[in-house]
């Protein structure tokens, strides 16, 4: 490998835990490093980077990048690219990198794989893994043309924890307008339903068909494990539950001694925000449900025969 | 008003997919398809649109073999105006980049106000071909919103970020949105609207109708393979009857200590 430009990010003012996991991804690959930051007033974030294996840390810098646009960050990517020509670019996979990422690639007219878990060395080739069809197959990829651009999921690498003498140097001409104008940033409205202290959560999915089955099947195995009662996001978008159900990377990031998901296929958005619970258990009718892959303990089954023979052993155990 | 809807047809839902021998795609000659459910978001919105000002144009538009003619119609039965269907054989191995160059050859024609489409496909999951198409017409964009008002020359919009939060944009028209799911409640075609959509015009296009060549489309990003995950450690699979698993159940919940 040559060259690869990684495109990091500021969050709370700090470094995103992501842009370490894109050093990861980088370094194994090898060659040359740089990396660049967009914001306003990032001078301390710049110097980790550098400390942490970012390499030559470019700085975008400028009172116009406080917030994120889609205009001021590709500007400041296209001027890190121009300057740097590297072979690669790398972006997490974030709200901010899937916006500018696509972008960035159009105007360059380059190759990208969006979302990627692994990127493999294959000769002087790289072969970019990721999921498709929601999880249900992965994919190798192979991208044409100079840059390349990678946008990874969060997560799919180990944060680099090295620490290395890098640089840090002024990137110019960075500053301007912005056709998007930023307003705000509304956080979630705390909701009546917090399950992220719940000790057993069990949450329904598609699965159980139609929202009146939330009462009728799921709820006598919620209470008989004196469970709180969570969702899938098609639930919720579906309208059949409100929103502060929702488990998942945009609903709730929960790690219950005991999670059971019923009728949940476990798309990735969902396994982001239940994975790190301490016991998983899964009930599906289809046994190839990613799912599975997350779960501890799994039922292969009609949830509409299981959940109602969990609900009366639990109660029978508790001797009621 | 003139607001463009692209729409891609996706496996259906409830549709076992099975890889295709070779491994370079899944078995799609005897599934179901539907519209992509971010899509059908982002056409709810454009319908909303015209039933707030009558004189608001809606076309749909679709790449893809005949069978997507059957989601145009869907959607003229849900009130949109006309639709466009394009394709060519030069668009089989087609990559995002060239799904936005072909739709940027027609959006430019058509002059809209308005791009919307969904944030990313049920199928590829590539979440790309709209802020791709942004940049090939010229406009801003914002990707994954849950809400987008109207108010003059410019549309406030919400985007999804992580945890629930939302931030909040202004952009001016023209622009291109994409919708995250769950932004409205889609309406269904009424039995009514089914029928006038049978008069609705459909045009069938090729590349080459769009000024384009199969070279100008040419794929820099290829699918090698597609596969089942590796398995990880897996789940332990209870099995027996409905009642020895749930004893098997009750068993692992008070190892954990919780009954």
């Amino acid at each position: 490998m040559a060259k690869t430009l990684i495109v990091g990010e500021i969050q709370k003012g700090g470094l995103r835990e992501s842009t370490l996991e894109l050093v990861a991804i980088a370094r194994k690959l090898g060659g040359e490093i740089t990396s660049l930051l967009i914001g306003s007033g990032i001078g301390a974030a710049a110097d980790n980077l550098a400390k942490k294996g970012g390499g030559r840390v470019l700085v975008a810098d400028d009172a116009s990048l406080a917030n994120y646009t889609a205009d001021g960050h590709a500007r400041a990517i296209r001027l890190a690219i121009d300057a740097e020509k590297p072979e690669l670019v790398l972006i997490a996979n974030t709200p901010i990198g899937w916006d500018v990422a696509g972008k960035l690639a159009a105007a360059l007219d380059c190759g990208i794989a969006t979302d990627v878990i692994k990127i493999e060395q294959d000769g002087s080739d790289l072969v970019f893994v990721r999921r498709m069809f929601n999880a249900k197959f992965d994919a190798r990829l192979r991208v044409s043309g100079s840059p390349r651009i990678a946008t990874v999921q969060p997560g799919a690498a180990e944060a680099y924890s090295g620490s290395e003498a890098g640089s840090v140097a002024k990137l110019d001409g960075v500053g301007g307008d912005s056709r998007t104008k930023f307003v705000e940033v509304r956080t979630a409205a705390a909701g009546g339903h917090d399950l992220t202290k719940a000790e057993i959560i069990v949450s329904g999915g598609r699965g159980l068909q139609k929202p009146e089955n939330f009462d009728a099947v799921l709820k006598p195995l919620v209470e008989a494990l004196g469970a709180q009662m969570g969702a899938s996001r098609p639930v919720v978008d579906a309208g059949w539950l409100p929103h502060e159900y929702q488990v998942g990377s945009s609903g709730q990031i929960v790690s219950p001694k005991l999670y059971v998901a019923v009728g949940i296929s476990g798309a990735i958005q969902h396994l982001v925000g239940m994975k790190s619970s301490n016991f998983i258990v899964a009930i599906n009718k289809d046994p190839d449900a990613p799912i599975f892959e997350v779960a501890d303990v799994g039922i292969v089954g009609d949830l509409f025969e299981v959940v109602p023979a969990l609900a009366a052993a639990v109660k029978t155990a508790k001797g009621g | 008003m003139k607001i463009l809807v692209c729409l891609k047809q996706v496996p259906h839902k409830d549709a076992r997919l099975e890889l295709a021998s070779d491994g370079s795609w899944i078995q799609d000659a005897n599934i179901k398809f539907e519209i992509n459910d971010y899509d059908n978001y982002a056409l709810e919105e454009a319908l909303r649109a015209k039933d707030k000002d009558a004189a608001t144009e809606v076309v749909v538009l679709s790449i893809g073999p005949d069978r997507v003619q059957q989601s145009l119609r869907t959607a003229l039965g849900m009130g949109a105006d006309r639709a466009i269907q394009i394709w060519d054989d030069g668009l089989a191995q087609a990559d995002s980049l060239a799904i936005a160059k072909t739709i940027a050859a027609v959006a430019k024609a058509e002059k809209c106000d308005l791009v919307l489409m969904g944030l990313m496909s049920d199928d590829t999951n590539f979440a790309v071909t709209g802020p791709m198409l942004a940049e090939l017409l010229g406009v801003p964009h914002a990707t994954g919103i849950v809400s987008a008002k109207l108010d003059g020359g410019q549309v406030e919009v919400e985007r999804e970020l992580e945890g629930g939060a939302l931030e909040v944009v202004k952009i001016p028209l023209p622009c291109l949105l994409t919708a995250q799911t769950g932004m409205n409640e889609v309406r269904y075609a009424s039995l009514k609207g089914i029928m006038q959509a049978k008069k609705k015009p459909l045009d069938k296009k090729s590349l080459g109708d769009v000024g384009l060549s199969a070279g100008a489309v040419a794929a820099k990003v290829k699918v090698e393979k597609i596969y089942s995950p590796p398995k990880g450690k897996g789940a332990e699979i209870l099995s027996g009857s409905k009642d020895e698993i749930a004893t098997k159940f009750v068993g692992k919940v008070k190892e954990l200590g919780l009954l």
